[in-house]
Formats: C-alpha cells, sequence, structure tokens
C-alpha cells in the first residue's frame, strides 16, 4: 500500500527479511572467533583422543574381540550405539559403534547452544533490538545464526574426517562419520531455532532442546538395545536425530541414505522456526510468563532458606540425573562383570582389580558419583560469586544478614546436599545392581560406598569456599584438585601412576567401598580438614570487600 | 543532638584509583540530605561503606552510633537502603523478594507492604527476570519504605521511575521525615533534591566541596537580575559583585554575588526601577559552577594531551 505511494528511488534496493544477514553472519563470526575453532577443534580433538587411546590399548584383534563382547551387551548398546559390525570387529568400527555417538552429542550440544546464543540470548539482552532498528531484515538474524551453525557442522565434519583420514582409517567410513556428525549439528540448530521462539528466556530454550537431545539419546538407546537383543523395539532408534546419524553404520555399512533424513528433519525444523519467528513480538515468547506467588512462602525467612530456595532447582534436577545415571550403571553391573571376565589386564584394573568385578564396579562407580557431586558443590559456589558480581548480595547484606551467616547458610545447604546427592546416586546404582545380580545386600552396600566419599568431596567444597572467601577471582583453580582426582582415581593404572602421586588426590583416600574398606582415620581427618578451611572462608569473607560489578 | 551520620577524612582506593580523598559528611537525625556529584564522584562508594559492604582505608565514620563495618549487622535492622540497578533473583517474583528482605530485616508490617505496592502500582506476582527497570526499581522502594528503619540509604533511588511515581516517591520521603527518619538521598534529579533535601552536600573528586542549606549554597553564588529602569543603569558594572551586565530591548540583565546582592539592589533603586525580577540561582546553576572547573579541567586536558 504504502509502497505504490513511493516513488521507486526512495525504497532501498534490497529490503527484504534476509536484509542484513551477511553483515550479521560476519559480525557472528568475529563475535564467535574464539569458540568457532574451540568446538571444531575440540571435537576433532575428542575423536583423535579416542582413535589413539583405542589404539595403544587394545593392539590385538584378540582383545577387541574381548571388549566388543561387553560391548554388544544392552548396557553397551545403550551408552554406545547399534554396534554395526562387531562379528568382523576392526578398531574403527568398535571406535564408530562406541564412541562415535559422544561425537555426535557434542556436535548437537554446539549447535544448540550457538542458536540460542545469537537469537534469544540477543532478544533477551536487548542488544538484537538495537540492531533490528538499523536496515536489517525480520528473519535476518535468524538466518545468520543458522548458516553459522550450518558452517560449524560443516567444519566439524570435515575436521573429524580429517583425523580419522590421518589416523589411517578407511576413507568412505571416515567421511561418512564426519558427515554424521555435520548431520546431527544441522538437525539440532534446526530444532533449537523452534526452541528459541517458544521461550522468553535463553535458558529455557536451550533447556527445551538439551531435552529433545535426551530424548534423542534415550530413544535410540532403547532401540539398540533391543536390537542387540534382537527385540522388536530397535524401530525406536528411527525417531532419534542421533540414530539416524548412526544407522549410517560408518566402517560396516557405509550407507548414506540416513542422512537424507537428518537434512529433510533438519530444512522441516528450520522452516517451522521461520513461521513461529514471524508469529511473535521482538524479545516475546510463543508461551507468556505465568505469574507467580504474590508472597513469599513462610519458610523463607534468612540466610540458609534463601540459599535453599536459590538452589532447590538444581538440587532437584541433580538428584533425578544422578538416580536415572545411578539405575543405569546399576543395571550395567552384571553384563559388564560378565563382559570383562575376558578382559584385558588393563581395563580390568581400571574397574577395580580381578577379585570381585561387581564389588570392584560399585567401588569405581561410587568414586565416579563423587567427582560428579563435587563439579555440583564447585558450580553452587560459583553461582554464589555470581550472586555477588550481580549486586545481589548487596542488598540482601544491607538487612541484619551477616557475612558469615551469608555465606555460611550458602556453604551449608550445599555441604547438607553432598551426601543427599551421593545417597540417591548410590541407591539408584544399588536397586539396579541388587536386581541385576540377584544380591539385595549390595544395596545398602553400593549406597555406604558412595556416601562414604562426602568428606573428599566436602573438602573441595570448603577449598572452593575459601578461594571464594578470599580471592574470588581465582575460585576457577578449585577445578584443578577435582581434574587431578579424576585422573589420579580412575587411569592411575593405566597410566603406571606411583602411589605417592595417587594420595596427593583427596578421592584417594576413603577407599572405594564395597570393592576396597572405608577407611574410618581418613574420613574423619577429611572432615576436619574441610570444617577447618570452611571456618576460614567465613572469616576472610568477613574482611574482604564486596565485588560487584557495577 | 548525636548526627545519623558522621563521617571524617574517609579514605578508600581501588588499586591505584582514589575513590574517596578526605570526605567528611554530618547528616543530621530526622534530615532528608541531599548528596550530589557527578559519576565517579564517589557517592556510591561513600554508601557502601557506611553499608559495610567495602571498608575503610582510612577515616573515622559513625552511623547511628556504631561503627558500620563492625557493628554491621545491628545497625542494618536499624536501616533500609535502595541502590540504583536494582538487580533481582529471576525466579523469584517481586513478591517474594519484599517478603523476604522484610524478614531478613526483622519483620514488617504487611498492611504497609500491600499499601505501598498499590502506591507504587507494582504487580508483586511477576518474576524478577519479567520485570522492567522501573519495576524493579519500585520493588527495593517497596521494601524499603516499608519497614521501620531510622534511617534510609537511597542511592539514586528512582533511576527509571516514571514521573507519577516520582511524585509518589516524594509523598513517600516527605512522610518519612515527617515519621523522624533519617533519609540520605543521593541523586541526579535535582528538582527532587530541591523538592526534598534539607541539607545538600556536594562531592567532586572523592571529597565534599559544599555543604549547607540550599538558602546557603544560593548565598554563596550568583543571582540574576533582570530589570527596566528610568535611569542609565550602565555604571551599575563597576560595583563590586556584578557581573556580565548587558542590556537587551531596554532592559539590563546581570549576575550579582549573594555577598553583594544588598548593596547593589539599593543602588538598583535610585535609579527609577520600571520592573525587576531577580531569581536565586537554580541547583543546576549551583553544579555547573561546582563541576564547572571539571568540565574545563577535562576539555583542557584533552586539547594538552592531543598535543604531540
Amino acid at each position: 500500500m504504502t509502497a505504490t505511494t513511493l516513488p521507486a528511488s526512495a525504497r532501498p534496493a534490497s529490503a527484504g527479511p534476509l536484509t542484513g544477514t551477511g553483515t550479521l553472519l560476519r559480525f557472528m563470526l568475529r563475535r564467535d572467533r574464539i569458540r568457532f575453532p574451540a568446538w571444531t577443534l575440540g571435537i576433532a580433538l575428542l575423536t583423535g583422543y579416542f582413535t589413539t587411546a583405542l589404539g595403544s590399548v587394545y593392539t590385538t584383534t584378540e582383545e577387541l574381540e574381548a571388549v566388543s563382547a561387553f560391548s554388544s551387551s544392552p548396557a553397551g548398546a545403550l551408552f554406545g550405539g547399534p554396534g554395526y559390525g562387531y562379528d568382523a570387529i576392526t578398531l574403527e568400527r568398535f571406535l564408530s559403534g562406541q564412541y562415535a555417538l559422544y561425537i555426535l552429542l557434542g556436535t548437537a550440544l554446539m549447535a544448540l547452544l550457538t542458536v540460542t546464543r545469537h537469537t534469544r540470548a540477543e532478544e533477551r539482552s536487548g542488544r538484537a533490538e538495537l540492531v533490528r532498528a538499523n536496515v536489517v531484515g525480520r528473519s535476518a538474524q535468524l538466518t545468520a545464526a543458522l548458516l553459522l551453525t550450518a558452517l560449524l557442522s560443516a567444519t566439524v565434519a570435515a575436521l573429524v574426517t580429517a583425523v580419522l583420514l590421518a589416523a589411517g582409517h578407511a576413507p568412505a567410513g571416515s567421511a561418512l562419520l564426519g558427515a554424521s556428525a555435520g548431520a546431527v549439528g544441522l538437525v539440532f540448530g534446526g530444532i533449537a531455532s523452534i526452541a528459541v521462539q517458544i521461550f522468553a528466556y535463553p535458558r529455557a530454550a536451550s533447556g527445551l532442546t538439551g531435552a529433545v537431545l535426551g530424548a534423542a539419546f534415550v530413544l535410540r538407546g532403547i532401540g539398540d538395545m533391543a536390537a542387540v537383543q534382537d527385540g522388536g523395539a530397535s524401530w525406536l532408534s528411527w525417531l532419534s536425530p542421533l540414530g539416524w546419524s548412526q544407522q549410517t553404520g560408518p566402517y560396516a555399512l557405509d550407507r548414506w541414505w540416513p542422512l537424507a533424513l537428518s537434512l529433510a528433519c533438519a530444512a522441516a525444523t528450520a522452516a517451522a522456526g521461520y513461521r513461529l519467528s514471524g508469529r511473535r513480538d521482538l524479545d516475546a515468547g510463543l508461551v507468556p510468563p505465568r505469574p507467580g506467588p504474590p508472597r513469599a512462602a513462610a519458610w523463607l525467612r534468612d540466610a540458609p532458606t534463601l540459599a535453599f530456595r536459590l538452589q532447590r532447582a538444581g538440587i532437584i534436577g541433580w538428584s533425578i540425573a544422578l538416580l536415572v545415571a545411578g539405575l543405569a550403571y546399576g543395571a550395567f553391573a552384571q553384563p559388564l562383570a560378565d563382559g570383562l571376565e575376558d578382559a584385558p589386564e588393563e581395563l580390568v584394573a581400571v574397574m577395580g582389580g580381578g577379585g570381585n568385578l561387581v564389588a570392584g564396579y560399585l567401588g569405581v562407580m561410587g568414586l565416579t558419583m563423587a567427582f560428579t557431586v563435587t563439579v555440583f558443590a564447585l558450580l553452587a559456589v560459583q553461582s554464589v560469586r555470581a550472586e555477588e558480581a550481580a549486586g545481589r548480595t548487596e542488598p540482601v547484606l544491607a538487612t541484619s544478614v551477616s557475612r558469615t551467616g551469608w555465606l555460611g547458610g550458602n556453604l551449608a545447604v550445599t555441604a547438607i546436599a553432598v551426601p543427599w546427592l551421593l545417597l540417591v546416586a548410590g541407591l539408584g546404582t544399588g536397586a539396579a545392581t541388587a536386581i541385576g545380580t540377584g544380591d539385595t545386600a549390595l544395596l545398602w552396600k553400593t549406597t555406604l560406598g558412595h556416601v562414604a566419599h562426602t568428606p573428599a568431596v566436602w573438602l573441595l567444597l570448603a577449598a572452593a569456599g575459601l578461594l571464594y572467601g578470599t580471592l574470588p577471582r581465582l575460585l576457577p583453580i578449585v577445578w584443578a584438585p577435582l581434574g587431578y582426582g579424576v585422573v589420579a582415581g580412575l587411569f592411575a593404572p593405566v597410566l603406571d601412576l606411583p602411589d605417592g602421586a595417587v594420595r596427593v588426590s583427596p578421592f584417594a583416600h576413603v577407599g572405594e567401598y564395597p570393592g576396597e574398606e572405608i577407611a574410618a582415620t581418613a574420613t574423619g581427618i577429611l572432615t576436619l580438614l574441610a570444617a577447618a578451611l570452611t571456618a576460614l572462608a567465613l572469616r576472610t569473607f568477613a574482611r574482604r570487600d564486596l565485588t560487584t560489578g557495577a | 543532638m548525636t548526627p545519623a551520620i558522621e563521617i571524617h577524612d574517609l579514605h578508600k582506593s581501588f588499586g591505584k584509583v582514589k575513590a574517596l580523598d578526605g570526605l567528611d559528611l554530618s547528616v543530621q537525625p530526622g534530615h532528608v540530605h541531599g548528596f550530589l556529584g557527578p559519576n565517579g564522584a564517589g557517592k556510591s562508594t561513600t554508601i557502601r561503606i557506611l553499608l559495610g559492604v567495602l571498608r575503610a582505608d582510612a577515616g573515622r565514620v559513625r552511623l547511628l552510633g556504631g561503627d558500620p563495618w563492625d557493628d554491621a549487622v545491628g545497625l542494618h535492622r536499624r536501616m533500609a537502603y535502595v541502590p540504583g540497578d536494582v538487580e533481582l533473583w529471576p525466579n523469584l517474583t517481586g513478591g517474594e523478594a519484599i517478603d523476604l528482605f522484610a524478614r531478613l530485616r526483622g519483620g514488617t508490617d504487611a498492611s504497609r507492604r500491600d499499601e505501598l505496592c498499590e502506591r507504587f502500582d507494582l504487580d508483586p506476582t511477576k518474576k524478577g527476570r519479567t520485570y522492567s527497570k522501573g519495576n524493579r526499581q519500585k520493588v527495593a522502594l517497596v521494601s524499603a519504605l516499608a519497614c521501620d528503619a531510622d534511617l534510609l540509604l537511597l542511592d539514586e533511588p528512582t533511576a527509571g521511575l516514571d514521573p507519577l511515581m516520582e511524585a509518589v516517591f516524594q509523598e513517600c520521603i516527605r512522610e518519612a521525615r515527617g515519621a523522624g527518619r533519617t533519609v540520605l538521598l543521593s541523586s541526579h534529579i535535582l528538582a527532587q533534591v530541591e523538592a526534598l533535601a534539607d541539607r545538600v552536600s556536594i562531592v567532586r573528586g572523592g571529597r565534599i566541596v559544599e555543604t549547607g542549606t540550599l538558602t546557603e549554597l544560593r548565598h554563596l553564588t550568583r543571582t540574576t537580575v533582570t530589570a527596566t529602569t528610568g535611569g542609565d543603569a550602565r555604571d551599575l558594572a563597576g560595583l563590586p559583585g556584578v557581573h556580565d551586565l548587558r542590556t537587551e530591548n531596554g532592559r539590563i540583565r546581570f549576575d550579582v554575588d549573594g555577598d553583594h546582592l544588598a548593596a547593589v539592589v539599593r543602588r538598583l533603586g535610585e535609579l527609577d526601577v520600571h520592573a525587576l525580577t531577580a531569581h536565586p540561582p537554580t541547583l543546576e546553576q549551583l553544579l555547573l559552577r561546582y563541576y564547572g572547573d571539571d568540565l574545563a579541567r577535562t576539555g583542557g586536558g584533552a586539547a594538552a594531551g592531543s598535543r604531540p
């Protein structure tokens, strides 16, 4: 209407919904100049690590055959894949069947985070409005974000292929494995482009896409478990975008056509994303925000309850995740013990030695859960620091809450959550093991073995608290002992680490019950050390200035 | 009477940056004390030291008779704080945040809370992340004004509020003063300070450059006089304290220093005055006088810097 009344020269030559896409894409590449290589090279390095590590651990076909017996068990299928070509196992088939899944997961995460970061997060921060006020078309930002994701996915495909070729694997399978990874990136970019239209908050949008990714993992897991048992539900794998990429069967079937499903899905989801984006306002979601309670619950009344209120959602989420992971690990126990009877010596050593394989395995799982719960604890301290930096601590300390009360309340909530999460994880692992093996005593033994690691986690929590209280900028340092603990705890036999070096890790003292005994003295000393560091943390935090971003 | 806030020779540095450089401030109980100064002058640093979240490097600070660092918790029961940039928890509603702050401070009057929500037109059921800046500010204002604090520390409390809410805010502060509370009001809205403040302190470069009632401050600076006279007024220019005398359309106009106002008006009276207006300097003019050399200095600094 307006256009007919305007002289043609008054309209810019190009004024469609895509105007400015090229400029935006270049700008995004500039913003992501670190992230782009970090993601793509990171995934390529992961691939390189898998192929090198497998090549050095399994040097003979007999060893491969032994471990593939485990891999073609239902548990192996759940955490690996359908395992095509295991009847005539080669290193590259084992790699593609058991480890390619994690390359796919990495690529999917890269794609979903990239799309959210350049669309919904930009809108939420208000920057999208500034951009849109220029000569930029309505769909330019979404298009540029999807193009960037496509570019990232293509780079991952090329780099993964190159790494596999460099390792001397078959060219056809290597190119297919690379392309499978790239295809997953495209699909999850498309799915993310729908999710960012639905929710107005970046975290909710990423969470929705992440949930789809989780569902895709579980669907293909059940399908693949059925497949290795010749069950009827193997078609479930074909409902999962991860499944399509795995059904190509690199190095075994070498078929390309399942990727057509991926491309069609990516195109359809992206088209849906465009359609939905045309139906909403800038910065609005399709789901309107719900009102909450006008009054605070009666129990929300002091520093510890506030800390609990802020950590509650996280604790619930971690509890569910650890319970599910525990059940899955527990279900592993019996098939794993059967599979490991023929496994190479190094692998048996990692799993806690040959004596009692199930007890050793459960001990290692307890240690693994302790590492996972430590991640929870360290993230909790980091979010305390984020509260301070965002300026939300200052108004709380402006009330009659003391420094000690504030930090003490936060650390106390996390400290209580630690044995709780270990308990949940232990019950999950123990229950599934007890059902699988028929040995009910393993339920409480496993649970005890998990909860016994509490003092070691507390020690790292207290160390994080002390860093936060003293020099909050150095807080990330506390991840180093955790990383060392993982290496020393899980890989010491493979790496041939001397005993003294292993004992430096705070996780090396409690003992991996039921595989080993629980060391009561060490437990006591770790607890006392944690208490001392916490007391010091509270003292130092009471003496320093608050560092608010403003 | 003991001052509600007494600061003497306060120093605070962040690394090499001197935020406060010998600041003195005294706020009488029951007063609304305006705290003015350009960005980065040290207003927020002073308020954060009073809150006990920053520790003074040197100097004496007394707040309601206590030490703001050592007695922080006890003092905070008797005071309330509103920052200029309110951050709320994204997943707690405004109502939950208000209740939480009230309980952390030790109780509040629920009916007053509801009345204030009404007056500030605040919807307490929205989540923190959905509030606009103005609405986040209202959450902090409601929770500060709903409590029985003896002292209100307000750091640019109405940034982002619309004029209607600004009027509500001014009303609330007058009520607070009526109830005998002390208010330290840091603000850039000069009309707000002019309307509310009993006394004003102007801070620059980490120290107070002027303090007093608005009347006293006005006395320190110039009054603008416009007059139509029968006689020739041009020799007024020779009087001490008269500046910038000029004639516009048969009217004369000049600025006169506060100290010489009486003498000049006496002289003017002899000149057959037909019409006369004299208006005192606005707070804006007062401030520009104090920040003026700042502008000149930065201007000069830039010029000096550009020379090779």
